[in-house]
């Protein structure tokens, strides 16, 4: 009909995904990075970048908050849906891509009014209804202790951004006009949330890093000026500065609170580390519990949780999903190190081991990609040194699996990923039963009282104190551990 | 032989400029395409260039107090840095304006890109997208140095800054040949400069997209684009310094300063998938520890013989 | 000088003072040290119109750099945290304004007072030979010992900033393979 149609239709042909797992979504997401692949949409890292947010998985309250947080964050034109099961997962693509393209649906998207951008979610079954996703202020939804992606270390935004009916052109007059609005009049979202002690570790982030509202407007008075104070006194913004600390080399430097995680590209989702950093080298790190999500469902060690239940289940089963769960890991891996055409070879061969593709034929290319990954000096260059945890420790830690046997820093880790890959795929038709005592599952020796993943996770801030930020992002997804088995850990001990 | 700065080259050059950026990106996705296993046709790889019409719909980025003044510069000034670096680069018999400092120029201009990163990571105000900025002072503190040793080399043995005095010298033999390393380092600097592929640093999925993470729409746009117009504009110099610039048997010379671009552009956009990322904490020791000293090597052999000539 | 020559000085002359005066108004270290380098390259500009084109755009590109990483030294080591305050960037006005008011009486009566040669002979098309020859010739010792002492200082200014000596990297009997450092080198010392 007019031009923006033609525009609309030529940008929903390829929209930008922001692809979000929630614990318990393993097997979602595997669907949807191979139904995005073939479709060639690419994957945005942050919201900002995005058209469309995919999330993964099953419902988990306490991920709300940070879900719509990532949402708010999106630009319009903007879709957002959920695939439960990974049969659901092209359908809702296809819904989603008819909403980007309809104009009518995309004009009442910008226009932000008050209903919250409701409408984008009727009538999609593999939704939830989740879309509302613009919290007002004192809304209980924006209680939301950490930020919903690492990249976010802001505040949730005023009320007047989504409450407040009018163009977009408006709503960003209003979030700049009335700064006390936000700030001084409203209660600030975050202090009302259960978070409260946490709010210097929140906030300190935006101080350290750039909250200078008084230079956007000067004229805007104190209600402009976001987060300038001295140590932990209230500024009129309402938050305080960031405070100072002795950097490793004895300078007074400020000392930035950024956490890591729960929801963030290549990352264990539902994961949260808050880091305490200095210019990009991390201070100090401590472990957020796992979100209280339910989920019980165990994608990766599934033939060891039936065989530990007493179904018969094949050696080569077990083998074959392992494979898949170290390329998986290395995925993530190759990914943060910032190799993406390796990263989807990994990732190419992880699905085709999942779709039963015959031994035969995935051991050459496995063996391809052993070579080039683990035989690249560029790479054993960059990874080297970086987290070093020897097998003594590991076992110590009670890390067992791939991390413990290489015993070393990231490069061994991935290495030994990498020998094991062959290995399993070698085995991927043996059909002798699986013993889930003997046989490693993916991440180390199978426990349901404690699984593997939990002592990689409390292995994880002792090795990040000292590291770079990019560094740390490495020895993270080096230990890679599974959010479905952390999830699954919080389930059984609130069974009991 | 050069025509200096008819009008229409004025036009011509960013658009030369722009069609080989979006060759770049093309091939770029049909590498890609045939990575993940998709079908390659014309469609797939043209696919990339539909981000034109999103980034004119998408609304620009809200974000608590950001700098708006200092990002919009800074998202302004990659493209049209590397738009302006053109101004000295020979195509064929042609090039905008001769200048008697072309090389410098080029260089002064890339040199922008510092400042338009930092800004761009700076003016949203969210942590990765400032250590984004930072991240590519660090890079930019490794490569510039050998680069400008580089760039040295070839001025040094046409004893000349002007681009086209030393396109001009080479006849016969490429400073390729026998400035190789110079030419290697002008190669990686150009990915450095474009933070592409090894040296996307700044913009690495590790921090969320860096500078590039809190920008939607046009700024998105603008900031992606002078990656590639980078690249292009880093090969296209690489020519008249190093590989003769039109000079060629047969062929015109503008369709030779075209083949050779494109050999380039298509060797730097094959290289940038063949490698990982590299952090700027491991190179700058590289470049300054190892790379350097052979750089400065590099341009005492084109003095010493231009002392004997 | 063409008249696009007049204009652009004209434009660089008015704008760099211009900017000049941000550089004090305005109150953010970012903002500020932009303004800055707004400034000096407006006097590159200036110089190259002037037939310097070597040394306009070196101006032009040492300033960049510099100022990038100026910025960022500001922002790091300001006492007021991090510089990201709405601050002044006025401090002892009464004596700034002294000294900059004489210094620039100074410079104006400077313009007067100095005997300024005659043009002798046509102007060379290309100026940067000339600037070699002068700072490579009669200057060379000078530009040698600049050199030298410049190194100096950026060596000593380093080795005084680092709490760790060679003690701590390789132990006492300095034999420590590798060095004990915080972080790792790229060529794996």
């Amino acid at each position: 009909m007019d031009l923006t149609a033609v525009v609309l239709r030529a940008a929903a042909a390829r929209p930008r995904v922001l692809l979000v797992t929630v614990p318990g979504g393993t097997a979602v997401r595997l669907a949807a990075e191979r139904a995005l692949r073939s479709r060639d949409w690419p994957s945005a890292s942050t919201p900002a970048g995005a058209d469309l947010m995919v999330v993964a998985g099953p419902d988990c309250p306490p991920l709300r908050s940070a879900l719509d947080r990532l949402w708010q964050d999106m630009p319009q034109p903007r879709a957002r849906v959920r695939a439960q099961a990974p049969d659901d997962v092209s359908s809702v693509l296809d819904a989603a891509r008819d909403r980007l393209r309809s104009p009518g649906r995309s004009r009442a998207d910008v226009r932000g009014t008050a209903d919250g951008n409701g409408h984008s979610d009727r009538g999609h079954p593999g939704d939830r209804g989740v879309g509302g996703g613009v919290p007002r202020a004192g809304d209980p939804a924006a209680e939301d202790g950490g930020p919903g992606s690492g990249a976010y270390g802001e505040p949730p935004e005023d009320g007047s951004r989504g409450g407040r009916p009018g163009g977009r052109q408006g709503a960003v007059g209003a979030h700049r006009a009335a700064p006390d609005d936000r700030r001084g009049g409203h209660p600030d979202p975050h202090d009302t949330a259960e978070h409260g002690d946490d709010r210097r570790a929140d906030h300190g982030g935006q101080g350290g890093n750039g909250e200078h509202g008084g230079r956007a407007d000067p004229g805007g008075g104190s209600g402009g000026h976001d987060g300038h104070g001295n140590g932990g006194m209230e500024l009129p913004g309402g938050l305080p500065m960031a405070e100072q600390g002795e950097d490793r080399d004895g300078l007074t430097l400020d000392r930035l609170h950024v956490p890591l995680g729960p929801l963030l590209a290549d990352w264990p989702a539902g994961l949260t580390v808050r880091l305490v950093l200095q210019g990009d080298v991390v201070q100090e790190a401590a472990l957020d519990g796992p979100p209280a999500c339910t989920s019980t469902d165990l994608f990766w060690t599934r033939p060891w949780t039936r065989a530990a239940a007493g179904e018969p289940v094949a050696v080569g089963e077990a083998a074959r999903r392992r494979a898949a769960a170290r390329l998986d890991s290395l995925g993530r891996l190759l990914s943060v190190a910032g190799w993406p055409a390796e990263a989807v070879a990994a990732r190419r061969l992880r699905d085709e081991l999942l779709a039963e593709a015959p031994a035969s034929a995935v051991l050459p290319r496995a063996e391809r990609l052993a070579r080039r990954v683990g035989r690249s000096r560029t790479l054993y260059w960059l990874t080297r040194g970086i987290g070093p945890l020897s097998t003594a420790d590991a076992r110590a830690a009670g890390v067992s699996g791939p991390a413990a046997r290489a015993g070393g820093d990231v490069p061994a880790r991935y290495r030994r990923w990498l020998a094991d890959v062959v290995d399993d795929v070698r085995q991927s038709d043996d059909t002798a039963p699986l013993d889930p005592v003997a046989q490693e599952s993916p991440r180390g020796r199978w426990d349901a009282a404690r699984p593997p993943s939990v002592a990689l996770t409390e292995a994880l801030p002792g090795l990040l104190v000292g590291a770079e930020l990019g560094a740390a992002r490495l020895i993270v997804a080096s230990l890679d551990p599974d959010p479905d088995e952390l999830a699954f850990r919080r389930a059984e001990v609130a069974r009991g | 032989m050069v025509e200096a700065g008819a009008w229409w080259t004025v036009l011509a050059a960013p658009a030369i400029l722009f069609g080989l950026a979006g060759l770049a990106v093309v091939g770029d996705a049909a590498l890609d395409a045939r990575g993940a296993g998709r079908p390659l046709t014309p469609g797939t790889a043209v696919r990339p260039l539909l981000a034109v019409s999103r980034a004119l719909l998408a609304q620009p980025r809200r974000l608590p107090a950001p700098d708006r003044l200092l990002w919009r510069a800074g998202v302004i000034t990659v493209p049209v840095a590397a738009v302006l670096s053109t101004l000295v680069i020979p195509f064929g018999g042609h090039v905008v304006a001769d200048l008697s400092v072309g090389v410098v120029w080029f260089n002064a201009m890339e040199a922008l890109t510092w400042a338009g990163l930092w800004l761009a990571g700076w003016g949203p105000n969210a942590a990765f997208s400032l250590i984004g900025g930072y991240r590519f002072l660090a890079q930019g503190l490794a490569y510039e140095l050998p680069l400008m040793f580089a760039l040295i080399s070839a001025a040094t043995g046409a004893r000349s800054l002007r681009v086209t005095d030393i396109a001009a010298a080479q006849h016969g033999l490429w400073y390729a040949v026998w400035m190789p390393f110079a030419l290697l380092v002008h190669l990686a600097a150009v990915l450095a400069f474009s933070f592409l592929g090894p040296f996307a640093y700044p913009a690495g999925r590790d921090i969320a997209g860096g500078v590039l993470g809190e920008t939607s729409g046009a700024d998105r746009l603008l900031l992606q684009a002078g990656r590639w117009l980078w690249l292009a504009a880093g090969a296209a110099m690489a020519v008249p310094l190093f590989l003769g610039g039109g000079a060629g048997p047969g062929l015109p010379a503008w369709a030779w300063s075209l083949v050779k671009t494109l050999l380039v552009l298509g060797l730097l956009v094959w290289v940038s998938r063949r490698l990982p990322v590299i952090r700027a904490d491991r190179y700058v020791e590289l470049a300054w520890v190892v790379l350097l000293p052979p750089a400065v090597l590099q341009v005492l052999v084109p003095a010493l013989v231009d002392l004997n000539l | 000088m063409g008249a696009t020559a007049t204009v652009l000085l004209w434009a660089s002359a008015l704008l760099a003072p211009a900017f000049g005066v941000l550089v004090f108004t305005m109150n953010s270290m970012a903002r500020v040290t932009f303004a800055l380098l707004a400034c000096l390259v407006c006097v590159g500009g200036i110089v190259t119109v002037l037939g310097l084109s070597y040394l306009g755009v070196v101006i032009v590109l040492m300033m960049v750099m510099e100022m990038v990483i100026m910025a960022v030294f500001m922002i790091a080591y300001m006492m007021n945290p991090a510089g990201l305050m709405p601050m002044s960037m006025l401090h002892n006005r009464r004596g700034a304004l002294v000294i900059s008011g004489s210094l620039f009486a100074a410079l104006v009566a400077g313009i007067f007072l100095v005997p300024w040669p005659e043009r002798g002979g046509a102007r060379p098309r290309n100026t940067t030979f000339q600037i070699g020859a002068a700072l490579m010739r009669e200057q060379m010792l000078t530009m040698i010992t600049l050199g030298f002492v410049l190194l100096a200082t950026m060596v000593g200014a380093t080795v005084l900033a680092t709490r760790r000596g060679r003690y701590d990297r390789f132990g006492d009997e300095l034999d420590q393979r590798p060095a004990r450092d915080p972080a790792g080198g790229g060529v794996g010392r």
